[in-house]
This record gives C-alpha cells, structure tokens and sequence, in this order.
C-alpha cells in the first residue's frame, strides 16, 4: 500500500480545462485516502512540469504519483522517466485519461465531464495505493534484422542497416530484386533511369558481407518478440529458419487494375494504363505506335482507381499518379515532338518542387481539363474516332469534346492483395487498407508490434525520394534498438502464486507464447511463468480455477480498487 | 581521427531533434545548436496538426524534452555557426557564436518576476506580434529551457530586473562568445522560413489590419493562445466571415517562388475545421488553385472540412480592398462560374508558403554546401541517399531541403540519421 | 429523466483503447456515464471483476474486445467470448440479467462503432432498469 500520492491535474493548455473543472476535481480528489498533495499544472508534460513533479517526488518522499492529462498513450513514458529520474519506482506512476475520454468526449457536457473526471482520477488513485515496484527485465537482443521486400525501398533499408553493423537478410517474393523500379525508365525528378538506380543500389549491397538475399522467399512464420524473433522462411520447398532481432516490412503496393470497361479499359484496344504507357514509350522508337497505329494525340485520364465517390473502396488520393503522368506527358513530347497531351484531371497535386514539372508541361502546349465525379469524361467510339466528351470546369463548365488516338488510365496505388503478412506478422491495417504506423507523427516507421518496422508503399502511396526517407529512417530507428545487444522488457508479466497453483494446465493451454512451465515448489510441483516469453496478455489469468495468477498492473487489488472508486 | 562530437546538428526544430534523439540512441556524441532561445522550432508554436487533428504542443514537448535531457545530447541555444572548415583528416573546425542571453542559464527559475518589473514593451515574435511582450522574458509557456532572455535592444538598461530577480540570474555582464569545436560528421536542419506577404501589395498585408498570415491564425488558435477566443486585429471582434487565400507565396515566379509548399493547403483545410468548431456560425472560404491533398489520410481530412461546410472557391484573389469599417472586399475570378466576382469578408487569412532558409550556407568556408534553384539545400544522390549534401560528411534533414509535412520531415531526419551512422562507422 | 445508467467498459491497451480515445479526438459524443478501465488484452478479464462492478453500481458493462486484431493472437475472440459466457451464469445465479454484459470487437479506428455502441447499449440499459423497476 503507498500511503503518499501526488496528485497532478493538466489543464492541456485548455483542451481539458475549457470543458473539465480544474479546481472541483482537485477538490473532489484531495481528501482521498493516502492523497498527499494535488496540484494543477498548465502542461504538465512541460519541463517545467516535470521538474516540479520531480522536486515534490524527492522533497516530499512521495511513494506514488497520478498524472490525470491525455490518453496515456502519448505520456506514459514522460512520466514514467519523471519517476525514475527522482527515484521513485516507474510503476508506481499512473495515469489518467481526461482528455480523450472526458473533456474531448464530454465537451457537450462540462458537467459530465467533470464528474467523470473526478471518477477516473479517484480509480486512478486507487490504482496507483495498490502499485508495485516493477523492475524491468533485461534480455539479449541479435543485431540482425530481417527486411521483407527487394523493391527500391527494402535494398536501401537493408544497405543502410548494414552500413550501421546490423547483419541482414533480406527476403524477396519473386525470383529477382528490384521491384517495380527496375522495370520504369526514367524516372521525375532527377530523371535518372530505374535500371540504373537498382543496378547502383545492387552494387552496393554486394559490397556488404553482413547482407544474405533470398529471392522467391516468403516469411510465413513468427514467433518471439523484439530482439529475438524467430522467422520462418520459405525458399521454393524448403523452410529456413532465422533469427533476427527486427523485421522490416518494405513490400510495396500494386497497381491498380481497372475494372472491366472503366472508362473503356478492355473493351476498346486504345486504352491503357499509365505503367502500360511508361512501358510503350520506352519500347517505341522513332514514333509512338500502339497496336500498329501512330500516336499523335494522348488522353490523360486521372485519379483511375483513386478519391473514389461512394461507390468505389478508395477514398485516398494515391499521392505519386498527378506528377507521374506529367513527367510521362513532357517525357513523350520530348521523344516524339508533334504529340498532343491531354490531362483530364481533377486539380494537379503536383506539391513541392514537382510543380516545376507541371510548370513545363503547361509552357511545352499541354492541354489541362479538369472534371468533378459527377461529369466523368465520357468516351465513345463514332466511326473509329475515339471521342472524350467532358463539362470542362477551368472553362466554366463548357462541354468539350476531342478526338484522341490513346486513352492513358492514371491508375494509383494500392496495398498488396495477398494478406499472409498481415496475418503472419499482425501488423493493422488502415481504413485505406495500407499498413498503419503506430503514430503518424512520433513514431511514423513503427506498428504496434514492437519490433516490426514499416517502410515505403506498404504503409501508403509515396514517390522515391519518400520510399528511400521512410526506408533509411526505419533503418536507423532498427538499428538505434538493435545495437546495445539488449533489450529491456516491459516487466507487466503475469505471476503464478505458488501455493494456491493445482497445476491443472488450464495456463498453459490458454498461453499462445508457451511461457508457462513447470517447477518444483515444496513437495510438489506447480507452474510458473517463464518471463522471456511472458508478453504479459493476461490470457492465463481468467482461466485459473483458483485465481492463484496475477498480471503486474492488473492485480485484483488493482482493478477492483478502481472499479469500487469509480462508483463511489 | 579525434574529435569533440561525433555530429554537429544545426537547428533544433523537429528534423533537427529526431536526428539528434536517433543519434544519441546509437551511442553517438551530438552537439546541437540552435539560434534561438529555446528549441522545438516552428512546430512547437502550432495549433493542431493535420489530418489527426492532435496537439502539436503534446507531440512535441515530449520529444523537446527528451532532447534536452540525453545524456549523449550537448545543446547550445542562441548559437549559430560561424565557419565550418573541412580539415585534411576529413573532420570538421567549426566556429560557433554564442549570442548572450544576460541570463544566467543555470540560475534562472523561470519565475517571470523580470517581466513584471520591465517597463520596455515590444512586439511578440512568438506569438507573431498579435500581443506584446517585455524585453526581458521567457519566449513562450512551454519553451525549452523555460528560462529567460533580454532582448538588449529593445532594454533600457534601467536594472529593474536585476533587482527584482529572486535568484540574482541577470548577468548584464555578458558577452558574445565564441566556442571551438571539432567534429566528425555534420547534419543541416536548419527548417524553412515563412514568405512575408508584404511583398504582395496586392493583398494588403500591414496595411489592412484585418488580412492576418495563417501563422497568425495558427497562433490564435494554438493551447498557448494569447487570446482565448478567435479575435480580428482592428477592433477585437469576433469574425464570422473568413476567407483564406491560398498559394500566397507560392506557386508564384513574381515572388520567385515558382513550387508548391505542400503544406498550406492541409494546414488551411485544418485550420478552417478549427475555426469551425470554435465558431460554429462563423462563414468560412477557402479561395484555392488546386487542393493538393496528397498524404495518408490527407483527403478524406478535405472531404471531411467541406462536409462541415467550408466553402470551396477555385479563383485566385486579384485584390483584396479595405471598407471604412475594416472588412474587406475580396476580387477575384471565379473558375467554376468564369465570371469575376467580389466578396466581402471580416478577416482575410493569407495562406502564406515556404521558402528556403539558406543563410546556413556562408557558414561553409572551404567547401561549398550547394543549393538548388530555389536555393534549398541541394540533395545530389536524390534518388539513392536523400540526405547527402555536396560535401562529403555533411547532410541534410527535414525542409532545409525541400517544403515537407511533419511525418516527411521526421523521416528523413531518420534518413539523415542513417546516413551519418554508416558515414561514422565508415571512418572508424 | 433519472440518472442515466452507468456503464463499465474493459478496453484493450493497443486495439480498442485507441478507437475510444479517437473518439475524443473526434469529439463524437457518449454518455458521460461511460468508464473505462484498461488491460493489455479482452481475454485477460476476470469474472470477478464484471461482478465486482455489478455489485457495486454500475449497471453494464462493455468488453470492448480485440477480435481479429488482437496482437497476442488469434484465440482472443474466442477466450472473451467464453469469459462472457462463463459470467453471464454468475450473473443469472446473481439474479442479473445477461443483456447487462456485452461484448463487441473495437478496432483501433472504430470510434464511430464504439460511440453507437455506448449510446444503444444506453437505451437497452434504461429499458432493463425501468423493467426491474415496474416488477
């Protein structure tokens, strides 16, 4: 029992305190038991804050603070750090969420809000009088990580790795490295050929001894945690297992595939898509022929597959499409100089500096004619001329209509249709389907499985430059975790009370991490949890037929304390 | 090879901190410098941040913070670099200015009993000259070092803080210092600066009191806001028609800002939803080119805000005119209608681009740090390793090399991180 | 109108305690009578616990459950499925009904899910109580 509390209210600069009472929670809360102080704090996530929080730990001798602010998934480690910095057990630190789910949630209600605010600190409270010093558990960690997918973004996590001393196995799905870059030509902005930057980037990984490539490789396999993941890898018929300490998933994305007859793909000859299109130019020499016929005039037709209305599954925009297909445009123009480009588009989202692109195709002539979901271009054949028929919003909504000799779908990207990683790696997946970072903006190349990394087009639509910026940052966040040789373990892990076990099993059948065993204890013997494969789910503890096991942080004095304090 | 710091780190914004945190993980010695008083750069001052709409000042402050406690972390604030020379041994000589604070780093409490006593009142850069402040003072609430600074050229040297100082922290004594370092390796996050739209006439800016900068809006909107409610400058009325002018700044050879900024739009739209939800009768235009909604999550974050009812005009503003009683009149052309109208606003929010803060370059003495066109920091592996620079050892984070959004400015100060890890471990 | 009914939800750390805080975010709106406690995962909840609350006042109460999401493993589901099972026959001994204990997978961004949830769960809690009320 902890019998000096520090209480800490945040107003969140107002994000709490607009709609919470400040001063009635601290009212309501200051005669508790064990309540030794309650204070409120603008910010308490400020340094200011934390050092007050810090100077009252020590002065006051307190044995347990509350910090009642944001969800706790933002501060938790700032607190928890304020703790151990003045000495006080990081364990013994809770947190309140009464932000997100009372002043946010209630903000229609400032009363209720209140009200619940003062609820959840006085749970809060009790949570943290029935606290334990927890001390977290140190394993070793392999400086080895694994990077699935062998496209542009996989060789450049795995050539930074190893220029860092992490040892790599890199894992590609189809018999060759190099993705959907190897196969594009030139490329915006700097126009440097796809081949070559494959080949370059190859170049470099065959300089690295630390790096072992697996082509028509699949992970179909994981167990283990964070540091010591053991991976399962299917080459052709044989399985290989490895140990790796990190998992990078770069796997990139498909193109989108149009459906039958959208905007007339496989029904009329003359419609392609923009891969089709990058191809065909590559291919054609001197002119541009497609299915034997000189192509003088090119229908850009973008957003195929993206910002979708409601009958379509893509709300995204897919990002790279608008300045691919301009650098498309200007790249044609230049090989074959009589040719006339039509972008049907809906706004150019040409951002940065790819607006210099968008710049030079409007001075090479392009012509821009932007439509809205509700006017699609239409396209008819009328004695073999294919027609675009379109309401033009950049000329007040005049119906214009063109004669062209090839239509370019501007196909976006899409996540990978085959779902064996998400179900052999449990990463989420978002609205969008893509992979979800675990926070946009603190943690964009981490997922909620600890250890496993996200990076480029599996996680959503992004150009290079901003493949290669997510692939090396994934890298280096690998890394920073991978190369002290330990890992330190969140020592929330369930607990077997020896003498009430009757060592029915029941536990270990219901731990999907085989981390219970047997010991001896007295004269006979009972189960016990082995911690470095403990992931502390808690799945033992309601099967227990005589309650003899515990969660650290989730004891029954701990939830029932604030189930009896959220009613009082 | 023998050197003070592993790295020099030079800006401490977000790009700067996230290589900064990155490298002192892996073990390496950072100095960072930072020219201002306190660190967090720009995002530090914002509201919420699109398309999650969560708190910039919650998002950063931990990371501020963390930066400033490393153990492998050396922060110099008020400092920039005056030369930086490559030696033989490929280490880096640099030269840095310390500007005096005549403070007391380690003394002051951050009490603002000075700015009680200071009778020297200006302009508050920190919150964009909405408000004012003393000329001794602590740049905002949640600054990092929360202590304070005399601004000497706007002080009358009449002691009053000196006296009134519990802690005797006011050192008028100080001076500029210059320290020596040598380091292995450099990092270039120096950030962007904001285009000043006083160099469209056009528009009215400083001029017209109520055609604000959208970073002014921002600050009326951010936690740390020095108003609590949404004010317009000429009579401290409440608006209940705002209209946002897109692109100002950008987009524009006339300003000799020819690209994109790639954020004003998302922070528009975002701003326009606040603005929403604290002013629900409020009438709210967005008169824009094109929405450049590009990112995870960026256009629905569009759909919702016209959902909510902003109303989207495509037209780009020819003038903005003032009335007797501060509105303003808006011309412009209407695209979708191809008619030129006018309309008539309470406030006018410019939504003002990013432009390339270079001026780390004549720091450089021996090697030249190339830019690009539009003079950011030129990336010459692009396509391989984004964050290499010209000179051999040195790179480049976040929008020191181009305008980016914050997820994209966190990766590649990753990116850089990466880069300086295999460079230094190359060296040894 | 009386005070509305009380409501206990057990949310999981990774998965639906995130949808719950979007919520916030979001500002979409519940009963202000909505608590939640957390734990790592839906199937670590003890009966006892759910009865605990019962028999100190709250009148529901909510496993918002990791379903398929869950990052400890696919037989989450199924484990809290039978917690809920194994309750709602204390709960019959107990005199409760078993419509007090509910149970729904919340995904990370099921916010909008999560609020309907509260809010029918609300209105069937009020028909339960009124019941009791006028027997």
């Amino acid at each position: 029992m902890k019998k000096k509390i520090g209480v800490y209210v945040c107003h969140c600069g107002g994000n709490i305190s607009d709609y919470v009472d400040i001063e009635k929670v601290k009212e309501a809360v200051k005669e508790e038991a064990d309540v030794y102080l309650v204070k409120n704090t603008l910010f308490a996530c400020s340094d200011s804050s934390q050092k007050e929080i810090e100077h009252d730990i020590q002065e006051s001798e307190l044995d347990a603070i509350v910090v009642a602010s944001c969800s706790p998934k933002l501060h938790v480690p700032t607190f928890r750090g304020v703790a151990q910095r003045a000495g006080l057990n990081p364990y013994n630190y809770v947190q309140a969420n009464i932000r997100e789910q009372s002043s946010w949630a209630h903000s229609d209600n400032p009363v209720g809000a209140t009200e619940k605010a003062i609820q959840l600190v006085k749970a809060a409270i009790a949570k943290a009088r029935e606290s334990e010093a927890l001390t977290p558990v140190k394993i070793p960690a392999v400086n080895v990580a694994a990077v699935i997918g062998g496209g542009i973004g996989g060789l450049r996590s795995a050539i930074s790795l190893a220029e860092m001393g992490t040892e790599v196995y890199l894992i590609e799905k189809e018999s060759k490295i190099g993705g959907h870059i190897a196969q594009w030509d030139k490329l915006f902005t700097s126009n440097d050929k796809g081949s070559d930057i494959i080949n370059s980037l190859y170049s470099q990984i065959l300089k690295h001894t630390n790096i072992k490539i697996f082509t028509n490789a699949e992970v179909i396999e994981k167990t283990g945690s964070i540091g010591n993941f053991n991976i399962k890898v299917k080459i052709d018929k044989e399985i290989l297992p490895l140990h790796v300490g990190a998992v990078i998933v770069n796997t990139g994305f498909e193109s989108y595939q149009p459906l039958q007859s959208e905007y007339g793909y496989n029904v009329l000859e003359n419609v392609i898509t923009l891969p089709d299109f990058k191809n065909l130019i590559e291919k054609s020499d001197k002119e541009l022929i497609h299915n034997g016929k000189i192509i003088k005039k090119v229908a850009y037709i973008y957003c195929v597959g993206s910002r979708q209305d409601d009958e379509g599954e893509n709300k995204y925009c897919s990002r790279y499409c608008c300045t691919a297909a301009i650098h498309v445009a200007i790249e044609a123009k230049q090989k074959y100089r009589n040719i006339i480009n039509f972008h049907y588009n809906r706004g150019i989202r040409t951002y940065g500096k790819q607006e210099l692109l968008y710049e030079e195709s409007c001075k090479n002539g392009d012509i821009y004619i932007q439509f809205n979901l509700e006017n699609k271009p239409q396209i008819e054949v009328v004695k073999g001329k294919t027609l675009i028929k379109v309401k033009d919003i950049l000329t007040a909504g005049k119906e214009i209509t063109a004669e062209v000799d090839l239509i370019v779908l501007v196909t976006g990207m899409i996540s990978r249709k085959d779902d064996t990683l998400i179900n052999t790696l449990k990463i989420p997946v978002g609205r969008d389907n893509f992979y979800n970072e675990i926070h946009m903006k603190l943690r964009p190349v981490e997922t909620v499985i600890d250890g496993v990394f996200i990076a480029g087009t599996c996680q959503s639509p992004k150009n290079i430059l901003e493949t290669l910026n997510s692939s090396q940052a994934a890298a280096a966040k690998a890394n920073s975790v991978l190369t002290k040789g330990e890992m330190t373990l969140e020592p929330t892990l369930a607990q077997i009370n020896p003498a009430s076990c009757i060592l029915c099993e029941n536990c270990r059948n219901a731990c999907p991490f085989d981390a219970i065993m047997t010991v001896n204890y007295e004269d006979r013997q009972v189960a016990k949890v082995n911690v470095s494969n403990c992931k502390g789910c808690g799945m033992c503890t309601p099967v227990c037929p005589t309650d003899a096991i515990d969660l650290a942080g989730f004891t029954n004095p701990q939830i029932e304390g604030m189930i009896d304090a959220l009613v009082n | 090879m023998s050197a003070d710091y592993d790295v020099l780190i030079i800006g401490a914004g977000i790009a700067g901190e996230e290589s900064a945190l990155k490298l002192a993980d892996m073990g390496f010695k950072v100095l960072l410098v930072e020219k201002e008083p306190s660190i967090g750069g720009k995002m530090i001052l914002l509201s919420k941040v699109f398309p999650t709409l969560d708190c910039a000042a919650c998002i950063t402050t931990p990371k501020v913070s963390e930066t400033a406690r490393h153990p492998n972390i050396t922060l110099f604030t008020l400092t920039e670099p005056e030369s930086i020379i490559k030696e033989v041994d490929n280490t880096f000589s640099i030269t840095l200015k310390k500007r005096p604070r005549y403070v007391v780093e380690q003394d002051c409490t951050g009490c603002q009993e000075c700015e009680t006593v200071c009778p020297s009142v200006v302009h508050d850069q920190f919150q964009m000259n909405l408000v004012a402040r003393k000329a001794v003072y602590i740049p905002f609430n949640i600054a990092n070092p929360r202590i304070a600074l005399i601004d000497i050229d706007n002080c009358m040297l009449c002691g009053a803080c000196e006296q009134k100082c519990p802690s005797n922290a006011i050192d008028f004594t100080q001076k500029e210092q210059i320290i020596s370092v040598k380091v292995k390796s450099v990092i270039v996050a120096t950030g962007f600066k904001l285009f000043d739209p006083i160099h469209i006439e056009r528009y009215g800016y400083g001029k017209y009191k109520n055609v604000i900068t959208s970073m002014q809006m921002e600050r009326q909107l951010a936690p740390t806001r020095p108003f609590n409610n949404i004010l317009r400058p000429s009579d401290g009325k409440v608006p209940d028609k705002i209209a946002y002018v897109f692109c100002t700044g950008s987009r524009d050879h006339t300003i000799g800002n020819p690209i994109c900024s790639q954020v004003c739009c998302m922070y528009s739209i975002k701003q326009s939803q606040l603005l929403m939800g604290a002013l629900p009768m409020a009438d709210i235009s967005m008169y824009y080119i094109n929405i450049r909604a590009f990112g995870k999550g960026f256009n629905e974050f569009y759909m919702q805000a016209k959902d909510m009812g902003a109303n989207f005009v495509k037209g780009k503003i020819a003038s903005i005119s003032e009335k007797e009683n501060g509105n303003l009149i808006l011309r412009y052309e209407n695209i979708e209608t191809g008619e030129v109208s006018e309309s008539e606003h309470d406030l006018v929010v410019l939504s003002v681009g990013l432009l390339a803060n270079s001026s780390v370059t004549k720091a450089f003495k021996n090697k030249i740090l190339k830019t690009d066109e539009i003079n950011y920091v030129k990336q010459t592996n692009l396509l391989q390793s984004p964050a290499i620079t010209s000179i051999e050892g040195v790179f480049a984070a976040g929008t020191a090399t181009a305008p980016m959004d914050i997820p994209d400015t966190i990766m590649s100060a990753g990116a850089a991180a990466a880069e300086v890890s295999g460079y230094l471990n190359q060296l040894s | 109108m009386a005070t509305q009914p009380k409501i206990l939800v057990f949310s999981t750390e990774k998965i639906s305690d995130p949808a719950i805080d979007l919520a916030g975010l979001l500002k979409k709106h519940y009963p202000a009578s909505v608590y939640t406690i957390s734990v790592p995962c839906s199937s670590c909840i003890k009966p006892r616990w759910i009865m605990r609350a019962y028999e100190k006042g709250f009148d529901g109460v909510f496993i918002a459950a990791d379903g398929t999401d869950c990052s400890y493993g696919e037989s989450c589901g199924e484990k809290t499925s039978q917690i809920v099972m194994n309750t709602q026959k204390l709960m019959r001994e107990k005199g409760l009904q078993p419509s007090q204990l509910k149970m729904a997978a919340i995904c990370s961004v099921c916010a909008e899910p999560f609020v309907k949830h509260m809010q029918s769960f609300v209105k069937d809690l009020e028909k339960i109580i009124e019941t009791h009320a006028n027997s």
